[in-house]
Parts: structure tokens; sequence; C-alpha cells
């Protein structure tokens, strides 16, 4: 799937400059422009496709065991969507925003049963709360980079649950905290079909958000940070800022997130909300449907969150959706680190658009770890620069 | 204010703990220092190896001791194993990262395996000189915290002279510092860095044979483990074993005396609150070394 930094307009260009194709030896050949437009219109059927899909979901669901299953998939799809705003444009792998969706959840839990708010205003507030507190979480964490981010994520989560647990006159502690639902007068299964659709309307906000800044000035700049922060920095990227404003955006949602899982499941613990897993369920998902897309996050949720789901009937409360997690997170980070839509996408172009616009989704350093054998519909032009300029001949 | 007896028992037990942290802070050292690699394994292996240790007393009426003589080299081979047919693999572009997500999902798989063989029953090894402890100036002590610490004290200086005395400890330096130049003298860095993992692994089995000597273990424990051993490595400053080793007692020595007006729990926190000190007001930690200023 073609991001939008692939530049499409470039082709388009060249193409016309080439006119009449069949008298210069043009690079871009005259049969590109049509699978160009082929491949947008193959991505524009594909998201109608499923935009259709999830909104015919709960009608087409035979029982509400599955409606609620489909809830729970669209909940991680929601998560690591949200998790991608960090993940995807800056390259900082954060295992810790479990505790920002466990921290949303509680927060809207604690503002409904202790300040009596309205369920939705408690949602909205809760978020604005997870944003607020990513605020001063994200200077001390993003002050590092790598090894020290993750350990500081990963801190996260064991400190919220300390507390969570601890706090019990406060928070129910291990006794669960029970969240009022928001329409009590609704049956199950009606109730699980309004947060289906809420869920479904937060994927596509999210979604929406992360294509406005995948397409903008700032986008460009997080992805520079991805590609190489200390030239980033050098070029006059404020990369701190940038890095701050947008890990307190995927707070923001992941905590809106965790507040609608809450006033959908209704019963909270510490345990569960506040788990290591939940993090690496994102990162899984994001990673093995591929950071660099809109969709990969999604694609990895609904791969991923239906095998938990089948994973959890199959083998119950046994220790082995652990192990069967574990290794399909060590296959995607060993065979698989650019994801499934990746490599959908080099498929697609090997065969449909023999050459390439310039800007490339890799970093300098993976261009040179692979400078060996280069992939062969760039054969002929395998070196950083001569790819950078030698676009349209 | 406490008595005096509590507190000097208090730091007593403290620097007994801070033992055993250091032990396992310096695997996480190693492993960082020779391949930028964040281990969360480790403390998996940990509980493994005080499973094994459980398991050796309570099947096969070994003493709990004598199960390193299996698990020691067994880690060691592990690690090798590891660090050859998985990490070595990972691109080196995005290695610490992809590391991190590789040892999760060990961690995850080792966790789950135990569940499954053990069951999630909280155990706990019944030893005849488990309750035995002697009196020094007021304070008691019991005889299996002071083994522990005994062990974590053999298997550091063990360490320490494997790293200054031997020709592979040379080598495994040289290749923590400049592994360019490790190759240009001669060294098979890709041996060395196998081995050095392997010896990481190794202090594993010893620490979780010391942590099966005195506490109950079930097989999520070693969430509660990774927090204060990452907070260790950080305070300590990224790849540097003195580093850890002086943060591990120093927060070990902390926490024990913090128990006496927080209690058990809340103690806990003063891992993470060093933690997010260290990076708000020195990232490349507190006694860090050259190797430390670059995360």
């Amino acid at each position: 799937m073609p991001s939008a930094s692939e530049s499409p307009t470039a082709t388009a260009t060249s193409t016309g400059a080439g006119a009449p194709a069949s008298a210069v030896p043009s690079p871009v050949p005259p049969a590109a422009r049509g699978p160009a437009r082929l491949g947008r219109l193959l991505q524009a059927v594909a998201i109608l496709v499923l935009a259709a899909a999830v909104l015919s979901f709960p009608a087409l669901a035979p029982n509400p065991y599955i409606l609620s299953a489909g809830i729970v998939v669209l909940n991680y799809a929601v998560l690591s969507t949200s998790w991608n705003f960090v993940g995807g444009f800056t390259g900082y792998i954060s295992l810790g925003h479990g505790a920002l969706a466990g921290l949303g959840g509680y927060a809207t839990g604690l503002f409904v049963v202790k300040a009596g708010l309205p369920s939705f205003v408690a949602l909205a507030a809760a978020a604005l709360l997870v944003a607020a507190l990513a605020v001063p979480i994200g200077f001390a964490a993003l002050r590092v980079r790598g090894a020290s981010f993750v350990i500081v994520s990963i801190a996260l989560v064991l400190i919220l649950l300390l507390v969570f647990q601890s706090w019990a006159s406060f928070t129910g502690g291990s006794r669960g905290l029970v969240v009022p639902r928001p329409f009590p007068g609704l049956l199950r299964p009606e109730h699980h079909r309004v947060f289906f659709y809420l869920f479904a309307a937060l994927l596509a906000v999210a979604l929406l958000a992360w294509w406005l800044i995948d397409r903008s000035r700032f986008g460009l700049g997080l992805k520079a940070i991805r590609e190489d922060e200390d030239k980033a920095e050098s070029l006059g990227t404020a990369t701190f800022a940038a890095k701050l404003v947008v890990f307190v955006v995927s707070a923001g949602f992941t905590g809106l997130a965790g507040g609608l899982y809450a006033l959908w499941f209704g019963d909270l613990d510490p345990v569960f909300q506040f788990s290591i897993l939940t993090g690496a369920y994102m990162v899984l998902m994001a990673l093995l449907g591929g950071v660099r897309n809109l969709f990969g996050p999604l694609v990895g949720a609904l791969v991923v969150g239906i095998a938990l789901e089948y994973f959890k009937v199959e083998f119950g409360n046994s220790p082995l959706h652990l192990v069967a997690t574990g290794v399909l997170l060590a296959l995607v980070v060993m065979f698989m680190p650019d994801g499934i839509l990746p490599a959908i996408g080099t498929l697609f172009n090997r065969f449909l658009r023999p050459t390439q616009s310039s800007i490339r989704e890799v970093t300098a350093a993976q261009l040179r770890d692979r400078d060996g054998g280069g992939p062969p519909a760039q054969s002929t032009e395998d070196t950083p620069m001569g790819e950078r300029t030698g676009t349209t001949a | 204010m406490p008595s005096g007896a509590l507190l000097f028992q208090s730091v007593i037990l403290g620097l007994l703990l801070g033992g055993l942290y250091a032990l396992l802070a310096a695997g996480l050292t190693l492993y960082f220092g020779i391949m930028r690699v964040v281990m969360i394994a480790h403390s998996a292996f940990l509980i493994l190896a005080a499973y094994l240790a459980w398991w050796s007393h309570a099947r096969l009426g070994v003493d709990p001791l004598l199960s390193m003589i299996v698990t020691v080299p067994l880690f060691f081979g592990v690690g090798v194993v590891l660090q050859r047919l998985l990490l070595a693999r990972l691109r080196p572009v995005t290695l610490t990262m992809m590391s991190v997500l590789l040892t999760f999902a060990i961690a995850v798989v080792i966790e789950g395996l135990l569940g499954y063989a053990f069951t999630g029953t909280q155990r706990r090894i019944q030893l005849g000189y488990g309750t035995a402890s002697f009196g020094l100036f007021g304070a008691r002590i019991a005889v299996v915290k002071l083994i522990a610490f005994a062990l974590a004290g053999v298997a550091l200086l063990t360490l320490y002279l494997l790293m200054k005395k031997t020709t592979f400890g040379w080598a495994l330096r040289a290749t923590i510092q400049h592994p360019d130049a490790a190759r240009l003298v001669g060294i098979d860095t890709d041996r060395v860095a196998g081995f050095g993992f392997g010896l990481g692994l190794a202090t594993a089995a010893v620490g979780g044979t010391a942590l099966a000597l005195d506490t109950t273990i079930y097989p999520s424990l070693h969430w509660h483990w990774i927090g204060p051993l990452m907070a260790i490595i950080v305070v300590g400053g990224l790849g540097s074993v003195p580093g850890a080793a002086i943060a591990a007692m120093l927060l070990g020595l902390m926490q024990s005396l913090l128990q006496i007006p927080m209690g058990t729990t809340w103690a806990q926190t003063i891992f993470y609150l060093a933690l997010f000190a260290t990076l708000a007001f020195r990232p490349q930690g507190f006694f860090g070394g050259r190797l430390a200023q670059r995360f």
C-alpha cells in the first residue's frame, strides 16, 4: 500500500513529460500511469470494503459473544493505531502504552463513580487527563533514546500497577472497580451494538488523525527523527517538541480507547488494566501490519485480535496463550519486522510499478545494510545518491 | 523513630539484598555492553532457575544449591544459542528496539511454559536450615539470606576475575569497548559475544537459585523483578558493571530502610523514583562510564 510520501504526482508528471512514450526511452514505462491509478483505485475499494465490513458486522454477527469479540478486536485496532502515532512516526518503541489505556479506563471509572460525572463527560475528562499526564511522562522518557525509552515505558506499567493495587481505598484495589453503564436501559446485545459503533467511530477518528499527520510538515519532521535523529536536529527540526506533541496525541487516543473500554466492560481490575501484555499486543499488532502504513495496525489488530480471541476459547485460562503470543511476536520480529502491508506493497510494486519515485520509506542505514543485494526492481540504481537523484532521469 | 536495632537490621538486610541485585544487574549490563541488547527475559530465566532449584529439591530431594551444577552450564549454553541463533540475526540498525521485543517474547514464552509445567501455584522450598538464623549485635539474620549473599559474592568475584585475568575476559572487554578494533586484532567477536551472553545467563542461574532459597515463587514473578533491575542498570549507567553494582547496593539499602515507615509494597516505588529522577537529571546514569554517554 503506497503511503502518502511516495508522491504520486512525481510519477504522473514524469510520464507526462515522457510522451510520446514510444519515442523517448523513459525509465517510467508508458503502462506505469495506468497501474498507478489502478493502485489508488484498489486502495479506495479496499477502504470502502473495509468500512462496509465494519459497519455491517453487528448485523451479521450470529450471537452477542461474536459481537463482543468484534468490539475487543476494534478496541485493539484503536489501541494499536494510537500506539502507531509514536511507534510508526518516530520509531520509538513503547511497551508501556497499556498503562495509558489503563489510566484512561480508571480515570473514566473514577470520574463517574467518585465525582458523579455523566459517562461521556467523564470519558472526555479522562482522555484530557491522560494527555496532560503524558506531558511529564514524555518529558522524562523522551529525553533518552532507544533502550532507555523502552525501559521507562515498562517501568510506567509496573509503577501504575503497584499504585492502583496498593491504593485500594481509592481505586478499589484488587477487588476491582465497577463502572456504571452509560445506557442502563439497554439490553446486552443492544449495548454491544452501540459500543461497537462507538469504537468504530473512534477508530475512524484515530485513522484520520494519523493520515493528516502523515501528510503534514509536522509528520515529515517526525519521520526525519525516525530516520536519523541527530541529522534531523542539526537541520533545525525541533525534535524534542515534535516527539512530545506526538506522544501526547498518542496518549490521548490511548486514554480514550481505555476509557471507552471501561464504559463498555464495566469492571476494572488493576492486574488486567496495567498489564505489560496489553502494551506488547499493541506493538505486535502494529509491527505485524506494518508501522509505516495507515492501516497497518488495523490489519495487525484483525490478525492478532482474532487469534487472541481464538486462543482464549481454545486454551481457556491455561498459560498457553502466553506461549502463543510470545512465539508470534518472536516470529514477526525475526522474519517480518516491516509488517504485512509493506510486503504486499513490494509485491504489488514489483509487478505493476517497475520504477519507484524518490522518497523512500527505509533509513539510510538500512539501505547501506542491504547494499550487497539490492531489490531487483531497483538494481540499476542501487546507491543512495543514485536513487535520490535519478528518479525521473 | 524506629529503634536502633531495627535500623541496624534493615541496613544488614538491605546490604544482603543489594548484593543479590548486583549479581542480577551484572548480567543485564553484560548483555547491554556486548551488543546493546536490553534483555527483558533475564528475570524470566531467573524464575526458571528458581523453579529448577525448587523442582530438584521437591522432586529429587537434592539440595537446591546442587542444582546449580546442572543449571549454570545449561544456562550458559542456552545463552550462547540464544545469541547466535536469534539476536545476532536481527538487523543492526534496529537491534536495540527489536531485541527488546524478541527478549520480551522469550520472557512471555518462559512464563507460559512455567505456568503449564508447574501450574500457577505458589511454591517455596522447605529447607532444613530455612528458618535458622543467628544474632549479630541485636539483629537477626536468616542463614538463607546470608547464603544467597555469599552466592552472589562468589559469582561476582568469579565474574570479575574472569573479566580481568583471563584471555577470554580480555577479548570480551575489547569487544565491549570497540567491536571493530577487536576484530582488527584478530578477536572472533561473534564467538566472544555468544560466550558473553552465556556468561550473563549463567549469572541468572546463580541468582535464581539464591532467590529460590528465600522467596515464594510463581510463574509471573519475573515482572516484579524487571522493574527494579531495569531501574538499577539505568541509574548505574547502561552498560557499566561497577555502576550497576553501586546502584544495586544503594537502592537495595534504600528499599530496606524505606520498608520501616512505608511497608513492603510502597518501598518498591523507590526504584521507579530513582529511575525517573535519573532520566530527568542525568540520563547517562549516575555511575556510568563512557559507554553510557551514547544512550
